[in-house]
């Protein structure tokens, strides 16, 4: 069973969707978590199963399609992806747990445990084809989320990020067809194996273009700025668990792909780029972070705040050594929890008052302490106190760019005092001061089903804050096979001065890296 | 003078062009059937001379698909024209627009 | 050791997550009572842990696990208790102890009452982490820590808008001071490889001086922040929202010293920068007379003592930038004792006057408050720098240090400060307990504070006399450490002219303030000639720089926000988006009267379209055939 892992974790769920059509609506609920709690189950199986001293794919399965195209079911994980695919099950779970949209639950269900498969797909694929097939795939439950349990404006705001977010990937899938056809001509047999493409060595110019077609898909994905405006329309719209989803696990494909994708495929295009797409992160970074301070409803806030966010995420990745990857990587996982959380949270509010109007509220520290105490530990997991889990990524991340760019690093740090800012005067707002507004006086506090989705999330937001040793390693070892890979890989100058050699400087051995293991 | 494969050709682009300004003008969608008739045999004899010329009966082989087509395509269609006349009581090209967007 | 060194930092943690259990719940005496014994039990292991390292036994070494790991770059939870650490330890574990029992009495009556002491214990916890860490990371996660508990006391009473407003001041205020702390981590590691203390400094003397320096400043950038220095002062003035033993315990003698700390613990490095240093300490000393200034003309007590504090933060750097660093790490020392005696003085005279803090509305409260008195005036006899208290042995060092060191500037500003000090020192006392008893104006009927935390304060009286008979051993235990020298002036006949005529000078600013504010008898109210005199008005309002601050930094900060949404998010980059969709559907929209259903018609658009098509191909077969002559024809032209 084990072999076949992978493909038990991506058909589960969607199984087990098909077959919900025929549970009784009463019973739906029950059903739901039982799936995502064996999905998760699962998940963690496979963390306990995965060896994480090697730096390379386990749990490969691979499966003919369209042979002579080259067109393989591939699927496989290392230290990057495992984890990403234990927090989708985890998100899942939670979600489903806590689900408190009453119109239509059992669709609901049916709906999330269909992103599950695609989430799990897009993570867990190897070839170019079923990854993008997964990823096209995931936008439509997302879009079924928004349109059919959204706000006022969901048609607006579904239909937006499906176009945006699909003309994206469209131009990600003629890249991927070009680079197939090239490695057609360089070697004489068609693949889209991803690992296959590793060992092309692209000439430089060709890079470039495929770089940035790849590029479009991905940024539009992240979303980064000037990319990003479908987002606060989607997060606005979207029910409280399309948002967690949404912010948790789908905004990471896109930084995923620049770490899967881009930066082993392209090592001379991404040293190339590296300072374009830094400034463009730090205008993501600061920016919206600004954008969100100006924000009047809570939950648009959280919004903008992950787009601030992923800006550390991608200058972490372009940081293109091991600190700044891995930072950038375990950055991922702690946006996600705590992305997911904060929203979860808003959703709390919004569940007993139906506005997410920060000026309805005001002095909700008095009447929902709890609630309040939560929401402040994620607020400052969100802004970056060390021991949370955001810290370790967020520091990661810049010390990892601050090898490559001194000045830029400081502007991108000028996040943490922006982060602050915005995150800081809307926890006032809504929580200090007297209670104003007398409907707010007799909200009750969280209740179990809030707290089974929170109390987990908070856990773990400081748990791997403290000791994030056991997800850190793995993904330590799995960067550092790429940075080798794109070190003996790339071609120009730039490309040798900007990504360390890994062998040489720290004297560090890899005995095998990603491309002998797999063939 | 000889006839040769130009002066066939002239001839098909001739009827072609005869065709194509009928299947523009026509309003009666019977004489547009006869304007199709007219393009088709024009491509006809096109690909009989052609294929005269090369010594190839691929051509003319061809060219009895296309009647062949030809002829089924007028079967179905002058029956539906049948069927549009019970019903509407008229076969002008303007009073067929149900397909309008 | 080791144990003693687990307990002395994990018992504060113990006590804080045991009262954040009943955060919710009302007031139970018990928490008040078991976190005070907790920090005491942390206090008695820094005691066994001090009088080991006096014992001269090695410094305790301790890596409890890994915390970051990746690439190159190794961090792990590790602790060093040496001679500078054990100092801080027992200044914080001695004072939190005292606030805490203090607190026990003072938020009596509170209902967060378990919420206090949950903050307030993860308080000490930070504290101990920033001081006990071995690296840089570690400190940073102290560093950060004191930050968020300041954030949560400073805003304990957050229904309270002054309160949270503060709160969040001095949060982000420290978050700017941080990045440069962060940037100064960063320098580190990629200069050195390492963000062990030891492994640095090994490493600092091989560095060249640019990068030292640059290390140097951004360091200091941190340290600036965490000890309100100028321009990143303002925060602790507003921070006095807090309740009072938290001003006493965070506010005054542990965490705004975290900015000494680690200018002290740096001595290794701001040795090889002696520019930098310089830099620091004319920035001390000019933030020593800045803060005395405006200490001259408050008129709420809290923000008075607090303003002290800033000036006696500006004298610690002022000697720690000249390399004097023992004498730095003393003068904090003595001054978190007399200080926070000061404060919890402060705290009773609250108490007593339910939260009146202009002392121009007090006066004569020795006859009801006669222990708060005495504690108050000796406290401000020891800050004041008055022979034989604590202050006299720990400023007159700095002020020795920096004659000796020939840097007169500053030895003068340091000296003229030391005058104000007193001064202001004594406008307080003078004006609450003596003269006439405004109070009762106000209809208000003062009382002693509780037994129990008089009794609880009497420690700090008694270290703020004697703190000056440890001045040797000190010196004794830390130059194993710190690059320590004492510091002789030449002539025996200088020396002690200066110490005389500091004395009087001082003791004249002392009688200047009784004489004029002891038998004070009205309420100013704005109307008298001094009080709207321009230098008056400068120093009330500190110099119009929160002003400043909040005029052109918030405000535009927040407009430039509200156009970066409404204007740039909303009209321009989310309006491009919309605008290509729009033309599309806008295109569409044109070009479905193609589509008109009429036969004909679209048989013309298909005919329209081949001959497009067949007009294409014939362009393009025609440029294919023709291609080398249009290339000849295009160069010729110059394309």
């Amino acid at each position: 069973m084990l072999d076949h892992i992978l493909s038990i974790l991506i058909f589960f769920p969607a199984l087990a969707g098909v077959f919900g059509f025929m549970i009784q609506k009463d019973g739906m609920r029950a059903y739901g978590v039982s799936v995502a709690a064996i999905e998760f189950a699962l998940s963690l199986w496979l963390w306990y199963a995965f060896d994480g001293s090697v730096s390379g794919m386990q749990f490969m399965e691979s499966l003919p399609l369209v042979p002579s195209f080259g067109i393989n079911y591939t699927l496989g994980v290392d230290g990057i992806s495992l984890f990403i695919i234990v927090l989708a099950a985890f998100f899942t779970l939670l979600g489903i747990g806590s689900l408190t949209d009453t119109a239509n639950v059992k669709y609901m269900i049916i709906t999330l445990l269909f992103l599950q498969m695609t989430m799990v797909g897009v993570f867990a694929a190897l070839d170019a084809i079923v990854f993008y097939v997964f990823w096209e795939l995931s936008l439509v439950p997302m879009v079924y989320i928004i349109g059919a349990w959204g706000g006022p404006l969901r048609i607006y705001a579904s239909i937006k990020f499906f176009l945006y977010t699909f003309t994206g990937s469209l131009v990600m899938l003629v890249g991927m067809l070009f680079m197939a056809y090239f490695y057609y001509q360089a070697t004489g047999v068609w693949s889209f194996g991803l690992l296959d493409w590793y060992r092309l060595v692209l000439p430089e110019n060709l890079q470039l273009w495929l770089f940035a077609a790849f590029f479009i898909g991905f940024a539009i994905k992240v979303p980064m700025f000037p990319f990003h405006t479908w987002l606060p329309y989607a997060h606005g719209q979207a029910p409280t668990i399309g948002s967690v989803i949404l912010a948790a696990i789908l905004l990471k494909m896109g930084t995923y792909a620049f770490v899967r994708f881009s930066l082993p495929l392209f090592p001379d295009a991404s040293a190339f780029f590296m300072i374009p797409i830094a400034i463009l992160a730090i205008i993501m970074v600061i920016y919206t972070a600004m954008v969100a301070y100006a924000q009047k409803d809570i939950k648009q806030v959280i919004a903008y705040s992950s787009i601030s966010h992923m800006g550390i995420i991608i200058l972490g990745t372009f940081a293109l050594n091991v600190e700044g990857v891995t930072g950038s990587i375990f950055l991922m996982l702690g946006h996600g929890v705590v992305a997911g959380a904060l929203f979860l949270l808003v959703g709390v509010i919004y569940d007993r008052r139906h506005t997410k109007m920060m000026s309805e509220f005001g002095g909700l520290a008095h009447v929902m302490p709890k609630y309040a105490t939560i929401f402040a530990i994620m607020m400052m997991a969100s802004v970056g106190m060390p021991l949370t889990i955001n810290f370790v990524g967020e520091f990661l991340s810049l010390l990892g760019f601050y090898q490559q760019s001194h000045i830029l690093t400081l502007l991108a740090g000028i996040g943490i005092i922006v982060g602050a800012i915005y995150m800081l005067a809307a926890y006032k707002k809504v929580f200090f001061g007297e209670v104003t507004n007398e409907k707010n006086e007799n909200l009750p506090d969280v209740n179990k089903k809030e707290l089974f989705a929170l109390v987990p999330l908070v856990i773990v937001a400081i748990w791997l804050g403290v000791y994030p040793k056991p997800v850190l390693d793995p993904i330590n070892n799995s960067v550092k096979s790429i940075i080798q890979l794109m070190h003996n890989k790339s071609i120009t100058e730039l490309g040798q001065e900007r990504i360390p050699d890994l062998v040489k400087v720290k004297e560090i051995v890899i005995q095998e890296t990603t491309i002998e293991e797999v063939r | 003078m000889e006839i040769g494969l130009n002066h066939y050709l002239v001839l098909s682009t001739i009827l072609f062009a005869i065709g194509l300004v009928g299947v523009m003008r026509r309003k009666n969608l019977l004489l547009l059937f006869f304007a199709t008739e007219i393009l088709l045999n024009s491509v006809n004899v096109a690909f009989a001379a052609i294929s005269h010329y090369y010594g190839d009966l691929t051509g003319q082989m061809f060219a009895f698909f296309v009647i062949a087509i030809a002829a089924s395509e007028v079967a179905v269609g002058l029956g539906l024209l049948i069927v549009w006349f019970k019903r509407h009581g008229s076969i002008d090209l303007d009073s067929l627009s149900s397909m309008k967007g | 050791m080791e144990k003693y060194l687990y307990i002395a930092l994990f018992a504060p943690l113990v006590s804080s997550l045991f009262s954040a259990l009943f955060t919710a719940t009302p007031k139970k005496m018990f928490t008040g009572i078991v976190a005070s014994l907790l920090i005491f039990s942390s206090l008695v292991s820094s005691f066994v842990l001090l009088m080991y390292i006096l014992d001269g036994g090695e410094p305790v070494h301790v890596e409890m696990m890994t915390w970051m790991a990746t690439g190159h770059l190794y961090i792990p939870f590790g602790f060093i208790v040496d001679q500078v650490s054990v100092t801080m330890m027992m200044v914080v574990t001695l004072v939190s102890t005292i606030v805490h029992i203090y607190s026990i009495g003072y938020m009596d009556h509170d209902k967060g009452f378990n919420r206090f002491f949950s903050w307030l214990s993860a308080f000490v916890f930070s504290m101990m982490v920033l001081v006990m860490s071995d690296n840089y990371a570690g400190l940073f996660i102290g560093w950060e820590g004191v930050g968020l508990c300041s954030w949560g006391l400073i805003g304990f009473w957050f229904h309270k808008e002054v309160a949270t407003w503060a709160a969040n001041e001095a949060f982000i205020m420290n978050r700017i001071a941080d990045l440069g702390m962060l940037i100064g981590i960063f320098l580190v590691y990629w200069n050195t490889g390492t963000l062990q203390y030891d492994g640095a400094f090994a490493a600092f003397s091989t560095l060249d001086t640019a990068t030292l320096t640059w290390i140097g400043i951004f360091l200091f950038i941190g340290a600036m922040g965490k000890s309100a220095q100028f321009p990143l002062h303002t925060w602790l003035a507003d921070a006095m929202e807090g309740p009072t033993p938290v001003s006493a315990l965070i506010h005054a003698a542990t965490m705004v010293t975290a900015g000494v700390y680690l200018v002290v613990r740096s001595g290794e490095l701001y040795d090889l920068i002696p520019n930098v240093g310089l830099f620091i300490a004319s920035l001390g000393a000019f933030v020593a007379l800045f803060a005395a200034s405006m200490a001259l003309v408050n008129r709420d007590m809290k923000r008075i003592i607090a303003y002290s504090t800033l000036s006696q933060l500006g004298y610690m750097f002022a000697a720690a930038g000249l390399g004097a660093y023992w004498v730095a790490l003393f003068h904090l020392m003595a001054h978190a004792f007399f200080k926070a005696l000061l404060f919890l003085g402060a705290g009773n005279v609250m108490h007593a006057m339910h939260d009146e803090l202009d002392p121009f509305k007090m006066g004569g409260l020795k006859k009801v408050m006669r222990w708060t008195w005495i504690m108050m005036t000796i406290a401000s006899l020891a800050l004041a720098g008055i022979f034989p208290f604590a202050g006299f042995f720990s400023k007159d060092t700095i002020l020795e240090a920096a004659f000796a060191e020939h840097h007169f500037v500053i030895y003068g500003v340091l000296l003229f400060t030391a005058g104000l000090t007193a001064f202001y020192s004594f406008r307080l006392v003078a004006l609450i307990f003596h003269g006439e008893e405004r109070y009762k104006i106000f209809g208000i009927h003062p009382h002693e504070a509780y037994r129990f935390m008089l009794i609880a304060m009497s420690p700090l009286l008694i270290l703020a006399m004697i703190a000056g008979v440890f001045q040797v051993p000190f010196f004794e235990m830390v130059e194993e450490i710190l690059n320590a020298h004492e510091y002789h002036i030449h002539s025996h006949t200088t020396l002690l002219i200066m110490l005389v005529g500091t004395q009087v000078f001082v003791a004249l600013a002392i009688l200047y303030a009784y004489k004029k504010y002891a038998s004070w008898s009205s309420v100013p109210d704005g109307t008298s000639a001094i009080e709207n005199s321009f230098v008056y008005k400068l120093l009330y309002n500190q110099y119009y720089i929160p002003y400043f601050y909040e005029e052109y930094i918030v405000k535009s900060y927040k407009e430039m926000s509200e156009v970066f949404w409404t204007k740039v998010d909303m009209k321009i980059v989310d309006a491009t988006v919309d605008g290509i969709a729009g033309i599309i559907y806008g295109t569409g929209e044109k070009t479905r009267d193609m589509q008109s259903g009429n036969l004909s018609t679209m048989l013309k658009w298909m005919v329209a379209g081949l001959v497009g098509l067949l007009s294409l191909a014939v362009v393009f077969g025609l440029a294919a055939r023709y291609s080398d002559e249009i290339l000849s024809i295009l160069s010729a032209l110059g394309v």
